[in-house]
C-alpha cells in the first residue's frame, strides 16, 4: 500500500496522498503525520499571495507555482559526484558536518567529544527517531508556524531532510558546524528546514550552505530556519545561498532571542534565479543583541527580494543591521526592512543600514527601510544609499596601472569589505572574496 | 456649557472651535449617486464635458475598492456626507458685500489682518463654494488669473479644459475619483510666461456644517519662466461626528518656472483629511511643497512631483504633529523620469499623548534618468511612551548613474537638553516648547512670516502641559 502511494507521489503531484506517503516512507510517529496533514489543510485553505499584497508587489508570486512538482527525498544511488565531494571537503575541520543530497543525508559527522556532551547535530528524520520530544516541543511550534503563509504551511506538510542543532545548557562549541544542502536532481521541490536550539549560556557557530550545480529544469525551494536562543546563549549563524540558476526559492529565517543573548547572523545571497527571503529577529528578552548582516550580489537576470524585521519586544535590546547589495547586468535587488519597537521596549537601540551598488545599465535596486516605533526612550536610525561605481575611484586605480576590470573588482571588494570584516571566519571570508571575483568576471 | 465630545476635547476651550449657526440658501441631501452628481453639475450650470467627466469619475469611485494600505478608512460612511452645499446665491465681489456672519468667522481666523498686510488676492472658501474673491489690480494687469475653480470654468473654459484632470486623472485613486465627481470650489491660478508674483497668493478653507465633506479642486498653471507662491491654510471648528476633506490639487510647472505651495493644515480633530496633491515639473522647473499637518483625525497626503524633463527639481518639506487621537500619515513622492533631475525631501514628525505621526514616501528613478540625485531625511520626535512614529520610505531605482540617500532618526527629548535649559531659568513647559520649536525650525523658516508665527503658536498650544 505504502509502496503504491509512494509511486503516485513520485509521479509528480502535490497531494494529500503525497503527504501521507512521505510520512509513511519515513515511518513517522502519528503526531508528526497529524502535524503534516494539518499543515496540508492549512496550505489548501490559505490563499495564494496576490501581486497586490504589499509583500509581493516586487516579486511575482507566479514564479513559485507548483505545477508538476515533485517533493524530494529520493535516493540517487552511486558514489557522490566529485563536485559534491569537493563542496563537502571545502570546510576546514568543522566540529560537525551534515551533507544532504536531494534532501537525503549522505554524510553526517560530529566531533565525538561534542556528541558525548549532549550536542545533537543531525537531520530531522533522525532527530525525530532519536529525540522526538525535542522536535515535538520546538519544531514549528513557537518560532515559525505553518499557518502563517501558504508557503510555510506547504513546508510544514512536506519537509524533508533538514538539520537540527541542539546545544545543551552551558556547552560551548568553538569550531563551526556545517550543514550542506546539495541538489542535483532537476525539477525537484525541496523543503529544507534548519532548527537551532541553543540552551542557556551555550555558544555555537552554524554555517548552512545551499549549493547546486547548474541545472536545466526548475527547482523550487521552500525553506524555513528557526533559531531559538535561551537566556545568555550566543550563536553565530551564516546562511550561504549558492543555488544554481535553475532554482527559485522562497524562505524565512526567524530567530527568537531571550534575555542577554547574542545572535550574529550573516545572509549571503549569490545564487538562484528568483529568491525571496525573510530574515527576522525577535528580541524577546532584555539585554538581547542581534547583529544582522547581509551580502547580496546579483548578476545576469537574478532577482533577490529580501525582507528583514527587527522586532524589539523587550527593554534594553539592541539590533544592528547592515545589508549590502550589488547588482550587475539586468539583476534586481530589493531590500525592505522594518524596525518595530513595541510599547514598553524602552532603552532600545535599533540601527538599520542598506547600501546598494548598481554596476550596470539595466540593473535595479529598490530600498524600503521602514520604522514603526512605539517607545520614546530609544535610539533608532536607518539609512539607505544607492549609487553606482565612483568614476573617480576607478580613475585613480587605473592611473596606478590597473585595468578597468581590475579597478572595478577592487572597488566592489571594498564595498563588501566593510561587511566581511565583521565576520571573523577567515576561511569563509576568503571563499566569499573568491566568489565575488568570479561574479565580477562572469 | 462645556460639552466634551468622544475625543475628549472640550469645544469651549478649543481656540478655533467656534462655529456660526447654519444658514444656507440651499442644502443638498446626504449620500452620493448619479442624481446628486447631475444636480451639482446643473446647479453650477457647467458645460457638458464637465458633467460627463463627473459621471465617469463617479462610476470609477463606485467600482474602486478602498485602499488597503495605510490607515483604516473603513469607518468613513460615504453615504452620511453632504456632497454639495451652496452658502449664498450670488458671488461676492467686494469685502463689504460679504455676509456679516461669514465675516465674523474670518475675523476670528485673522483673515482681515492678512488681507491688509499681505494679500495680493484671496479666494476664501466658506462651505463648498468660494464667496469672497479679491484680486488686486496689478496682477490683473500682468495677466495673472486667481479665481475659484468654479468661476474659472465659466470665465476661462478653454484653459481649464486643457489642464483639468491631466495631472491627477479621475482613475488615480478612490478619493481622487470622489473629488472628480463632486468637486466644488478650490483655487485656479494661471501665471503667464515670465511673470513673477512676488507676494504669496492665499486662500482659506473652512468646513462648517456637521457631516459635511469638502471637495475643493485646485489647478495651478505656471507658464515658462514664471514664479508663484500659493498658500493654503485651514482651520476648522469642532463637531462631534466625522467629516471628510478630500481635495485634489494639480500643478503644472513649465520650463524654467518655479512654484511653491504651502499648506498649514489644522482641521479639527474629527476630520478625515485625504488629499491628492501632484505637480508636473518640466525642463529646469522647480516645484516646492511645504506641508504642515497639525489638525485632523487622520491625514493621508503625499504631495508628489513628477520630474518629466531634464533639470527639473523638487523639494518637499513636511511637518507633522499628532496629539491625542490623531494619526498623521503624510509624506511625499518624487518621480525622476528625466536625466539630471534633483529632489530633496525633509520630514519632521512629532507624536504626543498617544498620537501617531510619520512619513510615507516614494523615490522612483526611471531608467535613463541619468545623473539624478535624491536625498530624503526623516526625523521623528516621540514625546511620551504612548505615542508612535512610523517611517515608510520606498526607493525604486532603475538607473545606475544616480545618487540616492535616505536617512531617518527617531529620538526623544533628552533629559540633558531639558536640564540645561531649566538650569538657565527656563520653566519645564517652555524648555520643552523650545526644543520642539528647534526641531521643526528647518521647515518653519521656509514659511511666510505670519504662517511661521501661526505654526509656532499652534505647536505651543499643542505642547501645553507636556512636562510635569
Amino acid at each position: 500500500m505504502s509502496e503504491q502511494i509512494g509511486q503516485m507521489a513520485r509521479a509528480g503531484e502535490l497531494t494529500r496522498d503525497a503527504v501521507l506517503a512521505l510520512s509513511a516512507r519515513h515511518a513517522e510517529p502519528a503526531w508528526m503525520r497529524a502535524f503534516r496533514l494539518a499543515a496540508w489543510e492549512a496550505f489548501e485553505r490559505l490563499p495564494w499571495p496576490a501581486a497586490s499584497d504589499e509583500e509581493w508587489r516586487r516579486t511575482d508570486p507566479g514564479v513559485f507555482r507548483l505545477e508538476g512538482a515533485r517533493p524530494g527525498g529520493e535516493a540517487s544511488g552511486g558514489a557522490l559526484p566529485a563536485d559534491l565531494q569537493r563542496a563537502a571537503a571545502a570546510w576546514e575541520a568543522p566540529a560537525g558536518l551534515l551533507v544532504q543530497r536531494n534532501s537525503l543525508t549522505v554524510r553526517a559527522s560530529l566531533d565525538g567529544d561534542l556528541a558525548r556532551r549532549g550536542i545533537v547535530f543531525t537531520d530531522l528524520h533522525t532527530a525525530l527517531r532519536e529525540h522526538p520530544d525535542l522536535l515535538r516541543q520546538h519544531f514549528m511550534t513557537a518560532c515559525v508556524k505553518p499557518e502563517e503563509t501558504k508557503f510555510r504551511a506547504l513546508h510544514a506538510a512536506l519537509w524533508t531532510g533538514g538539520a537540527v542543532l541542539y546545544i545543551p545548557e552551558g556547552v560551548e562549541v568553538t569550531r563551526p558546524l556545517v550543514s550542506l544542502t546539495w541538489i542535483d536532481a532537476d525539477g525537484l521541490d525541496i523543503f529544507p528546514h534548519t532548527l537551532v536550539i541553543a540552551g542557556r549560556g551555550s555558544t555555537a557557530t552554524l554555517i548552512t550552505a545551499a549549493v547546486s550545480p547548474p541545472g536545466e529544469l526548475p527547482v523550487f525551494s521552500d525553506s524555513v530556519a528557526e533559531v531559538m536562543l535561551a537566556d545568555g546563549a550566543q550563536v553565530r549563524l551564516v546562511t550561504l545561498q549558492e543555488w544554481g540558476r535553475n532554482v527559485v526559492e522562497v524562505g524565512i529565517i526567524r530567530s527568537i532571542l531571550a534575555r542577554d543573548t547574542t545572535l550574529r547572523s550573516l545572509l549571503v545571497g549569490l545564487g538562484g534565479r528568483v529568491v525571496k527571503t525573510n530574515v527576522e529577529s525577535v528580541l524577546d528578552g532584555s539585554g538581547a543583541t542581534s547583529e544582522m548582516l547581509g551580502l547580496v550580489f546579483g548578476d545576469d537576470r537574478q532577482h533577490f527580494d529580501l525582507h528583514t524585521v527587527q522586532e524589539h519586544r523587550a527593554m534594553h535590546t539592541l539590533s544592528d543591521l547592515l545589508y549590502k547589495n550589488a547588482v550587475k547586468d539586468r539583476a534586481r535587488s530589493i531590500f525592505s526592512g522594518l524596525i518595530r519597537v513595541h510599547y514598553g521596549a524602552q532603552k532600545t537601540n535599533a540601527f538599520q543600514a542598506n547600501r546598494n551598488l548598481i554596476l550596470s545599465e539595466g540593473a535595479k535596486a529598490d530600498s524600503i527601510p521602514n520604522l514603526e516605533i512605539m517607545a520614546n526612550d530609544l535610539r533608532c536610525t536607518h539609512g539607505s544609499a544607492t549609487s553606482r561605481l565612483n568614476e573617480e575611484h576607478l580613475f585613480y586605480l587605473m592611473s596606478r596601472g590597473l585595468t578597468r576590470e581590475q579597478a572595478m573588482q577592487m572597488v566592489v571588494e571594498g564595498f563588501f569589505a566593510e561587511l566581511l570584516d565583521r565576520v571573523p571566519l577567515e576561511h569563509l571570508r576568503s571563499r566569499l572574496q573568491r566568489e565575488i571575483e568570479q561574479k565580477m568576471v562572469a | 456649557m462645556a460639552v466634551t465630545n468622544q475625543l475628549g476635547i472640550d469645544p469651549d476651550k478649543y481656540k478655533w472651535g467656534f462655529h456660526d449657526p447654519e444658514k444656507y440658501v440651499y442644502k443638498s441631501r446626504k449620500g452620493l449617486d448619479r442624481e446628486i452628481v447631475e444636480m451639482i453639475s446643473s446647479m453650477k450650470d457647467e458645460p457638458e464635458w464637465m458633467r460627463a467627466y463627473r459621471l465617469h469619475s463617479l462610476e470609477h469611485f463606485q467600482q474602486r475598492p478602498l485602499p488597503t494600505w495605510g490607515a483604516n478608512l473603513a469607518q468613513i460612511d460615504f453615504n452620511d456626507i453632504y456632497y454639495y452645499l451652496k452658502p449664498t446665491e450670488k458671488k461676492q465681489r467686494s469685502w463689504d458685500e460679504v455676509p456679516e456672519n461669514i465675516k465674523n468667522t474670518f475675523e476670528k481666523l485673522g483673515i482681515p489682518e492678512a488681507e491688509r498686510k499681505f494679500l495680493a488676492g484671496a479666494g476664501a472658501q466658506y462651505e463648498s463654494e468660494s464667496v469672497y474673491h479679491n484680486l488686486k489690480e496689478e496682477w490683473e494687469k500682468l495677466g495673472v488669473i486667481f479665481l475659484d475653480t468654479d468661476s474659472a470654468l465659466r470665465e476661462h473654459p478653454d484653459i481649464v479644459r486643457e489642464y483639468f484632470g491631466t495631472v491627477v486623472p479621475p482613475e488615480d485613486n478612490k478619493l481622487a475619483s470622489l473629488n472628480s465627481a463632486v468637486w466644488s470650489g478650490g483655487s485656479f491660478v494661471y501665471v503667464p510666461e515670465g511673470v513673477h508674483v512676488d507676494i504669496p497668493l492665499q486662500a482659506y478653507f473652512r468646513i462648517n456644517a456637521q457631516n459635511m465633506g469638502q471637495f475643493e479642486r485646485t489647478l495651478i498653471i505656471c507658464e515658462p519662466g514664471s514664479y508663484v507662491h500659493y498658500v493654503e491654510g485651514c482651520t476648522a471648528p469642532i463637531y462631534t461626528t466625522d467629516s471628510l476633506h478630500s481635495a485634489v490639487v494639480e500643478i503644472i510647472v513649465k520650463e524654467g518656472a518655479r512654484c511653491r505651495y504651502t499648506t498649514i493644515q489644522n482641521w479639527s480633530t474629527n476630520t478625515y483629511n485625504l488629499v491628492t496633491k501632484r505637480a508636473v515639473a518640466y525642463r529646469d522647473a522647480t516645484m516646492e511643497w511645504v506641508d504642515g499637518n497639525l489638525g485632523s483625525k487622520l491625514t493621508m497626503k503625499y504631495p508628489s512631483v513628477f520630474m518629466v524633463e531634464p533639470g527639473a527639481k523638487a523639494e518637499i518639506l513636511s511637518v507633522a504633529f499628532a496629539g491625542r487621537g490623531q494619526h498623521q500619515d503624510p509624506g511625499g513622492k518624487v518621480i525622476h523620469a528625466a536625466p539630471h533631475t534633483q529632489s530633496v525631501v525633509v520630514s519632521k514628525s512629532i507624536a504626543k499623548d498617544g498620537g501617531r505621526a510619520g512619513y510615507r514616501g516614494l523615490v522612483k528613478i526611471y531608467p535613463g534618468a541619468k545623473g539624478s540625485k535624491s536625498a530624503v531625511r526623516c526625523d521623528a520626535l516621540i514625546l511620551d511612551d504612548r505615542s508612535r512614529s512610523d517611517t515608510y520610505p520606498t526607493m525604486e531605482i532603475d538607473e545606475q548613474d544616480v545618487s540616492i540617500t535616505h536617512e531617518a532618526t527617531v529620538s526623544k527629548v533628552s533629559d540633558e537638553q531639558l536640564f540645561y535649559l531649566m538650569s538657565r531659568g527656563i520653566k519645564g513647559d517652555e524648555a520643552m516648547n523650545m526644543i520642539v520649536r528647534g526641531f521643526v525650525e528647518p521647515i518653519v523658516k521656509e514659511l511666510p512670516l505670519e504662517y511661521a508665527v501661526e505654526l509656532n503658536r499652534l505647536i505651543a498650544l499643542e505642547m501645553e502641559g507636556s512636562v510635569g
